[in-house]
């Protein structure tokens, strides 16, 4: 089933649609980069020691996956292309992903990485591109979770993260069949690796560096 | 006694239901005893521990009557009259500044071509003011939404930021001369500069879509700019080329509250 999340066109459809950047750049001059989705390798030598650090990690890697699908979802409910079951899924599951991404935030306070900036390049105003890309967002944030889940050293951070956990399966269950898919296709899920995680998001390309809107050139206005 | 043939199929089905009703009271005794452990079953089952995240219940999006949306322009692109790549053209847009910022579009409205290809309708920053035109959606970047507008009162000669609707600051502001008028209508914000060393223009200068209708020979296009001044005494008034002047604490003020992209309107 994860193998399907790339190819579910339209992730990959979005990123060949405009390819205006190298594969991978947009991740860096964001500031965002592989680096924090990748973030919190800890060494076992280390762990005492880094285990909070490696708690704080996941946290923000689970934020950076939290600001992708909410930023979509609040998009899409504010462009006004979507109708009925699919509005309404947009709206529900939008306000979740809020949800989840204040929790984080609160929870890591000052170490919480700024939200990047997105480029969801048409497909928030394309109700089956819409679709299909909320399809595989929901599929990969629940194996993104589940991967991450054994790794987590607080139990009380592990409690958390399983419940929003559940919730994405929910949300995965709920688009798959609003697109007429099998909600729940395998008897068991498997997690996928975030370096698997980081090149399907950098495929996307919605994540893009800010518009460099301010300068410190003499103004030439009319004075 | 003798029992008739209907009281023996009575009692034979009453029998039966005795039968089902103790079988049941044993199943439930069962399901019980496995569903209550013993205490040295409950030590394994410790308590959950507490969640480190509060959750909050979700809230729905506020309502968009007072929001704003831009993009910036990606690619060099042709803002046309209809969103059909045979309509005539409006103007060329860049994808910068003449400012070296990146240019940004203020959206409208959009519309899906047969084809399938999406064009978004944009407030453009030309001459003549108030103009607006169609540009593919590819051409632009990730929307942004704004939640400000600044009002400027040119007979009152004040300003008033609002933030979803509310005034969050209120300024005096100089304006252009009658020879040079700060031209009415709907604009936006387009660029942020500071750190330049031009004490005219105080320590903190917007760029707007708004461009002087006669002094259309200004270096750079004779954009209209909302910016501070060294000389406070003349405000309020009508003292500049055009620009819209503040005293630079309220300038300053205005650069913490105010983001790019925020729609001006000017009457």
């Amino acid at each position: 089933m994860l193998d399907q999340i790339d190819p579910s066109r339209a992730i990959s459809e979005a990123a060949d649609r405009v390819a205006r950047t190298t594969r991978g750049g947009l991740l860096k001059q964001a500031g965002v980069g592989a680096a924090i989705l990748l973030g919190g390798v800890c060494t076992p030598a280390a762990a005492a020691a880094t285990s909070q650090k490696q708690d704080q990690a996941i946290l923000n890697y689970a934020l950076v996956l939290e600001y992708l699908q909410s930023s979509f979802y609040t998009e899409a409910e504010r462009m006004g292309a979507l109708k009925g079951a699919l509005a309404r899924q947009a709206e529900v599951v939008g306000a979740h992903e809020r949800e989840h991404v204040r929790a984080l935030r609160a929870v890591l306070g000052p170490v919480a990485i700024a939200r990047p900036r997105f480029d969801y390049r048409g497909v928030t105003e394309d109700p089956s591109a819409f679709r299909d890309t909320a399809v595989a967002f929901e599929d990969l944030a629940v194996a993104a979770y589940k991967e991450q889940a054994p790794r987590v050293q607080s139990k009380e951070l592990l409690a958390s993260l399983l419940s929003i956990h559940s919730v994405e399966a929910r949300h995965a269950a709920w688009i798959r069949y609003l697109a007429g898919r099998l909600p729940a296709p395998d008897a068991f899920d498997d997690p996928l690796p975030r370096r698997r995680v980081v090149a399907i998001v950098e495929d996307t390309r919605f994540i893009v560096a800010p518009a460099k809107t301010s300068g410190k050139k003499p103004p030439r206005f009319t004075g | 006694m003798t029992i008739t043939a209907p009281e023996r199929h009575r009692l034979r089905r009453a029998g039966l239901v005795a039968g089902a009703l103790v079988a049941c009271a044993g199943l439930c005794v069962t399901a019980v005893s496995l569903l209550s452990p013993d205490r040295s079953q409950t030590s394994l089952l410790p308590s959950p521990p507490a969640s480190a995240l509060g959750f909050a219940r979700p809230t729905p999006l506020a309502s968009d009557a007072h929001l704003a949306r831009w993009a910036p322009v990606d690619a060099v692109a042709t803002a046309r009259r209809a969103p059909d790549p045979r309509a005539p053209p409006v103007a060329r847009i860049s994808t910068r500044t003449p400012e070296h910022t990146r240019n940004i579009v203020q959206l409208l409205g959009r519309t899906r071509e047969r084809s399938g290809r999406l064009w978004v309708h944009v407030r453009l920053a030309i001459v003549p003011n108030g103009a607006t035109g169609w540009v593919p959606r590819r051409a632009l970047g990730g929307y942004v939404f704004v939640h400000t507008r600044l009002v400027i009162d040119r007979r009152r000669m004040r300003a008033v930021l609002l933030r979803d609707g509310r005034a969050i600051l209120r300024a005096k502001v100089g304006i252009g001369k009658r020879a040079w008028p700060t031209p009415s209508g709907q604009f936006y914000v387009r660029n942020r500069l500071t750190r330049y060393r031009s004490p005219a223009y105080g320590p903190l200068a917007f760029g707007t879509s708004a461009r002087s209708p006669v002094l259309t020979d200004w270096p750079a296009g004779g954009y209209v700019g909302i910016h501070g001044t060294d000389q406070p005494e003349l405000l309020p008034g009508r003292v500049s080329h055009g620009c819209v002047r503040m005293a630079n604490r309220d300038i300053v003020r205005l650069g913490r509250l105010m983001p790019v992209g925020t729609p001006v309107t000017v009457h």
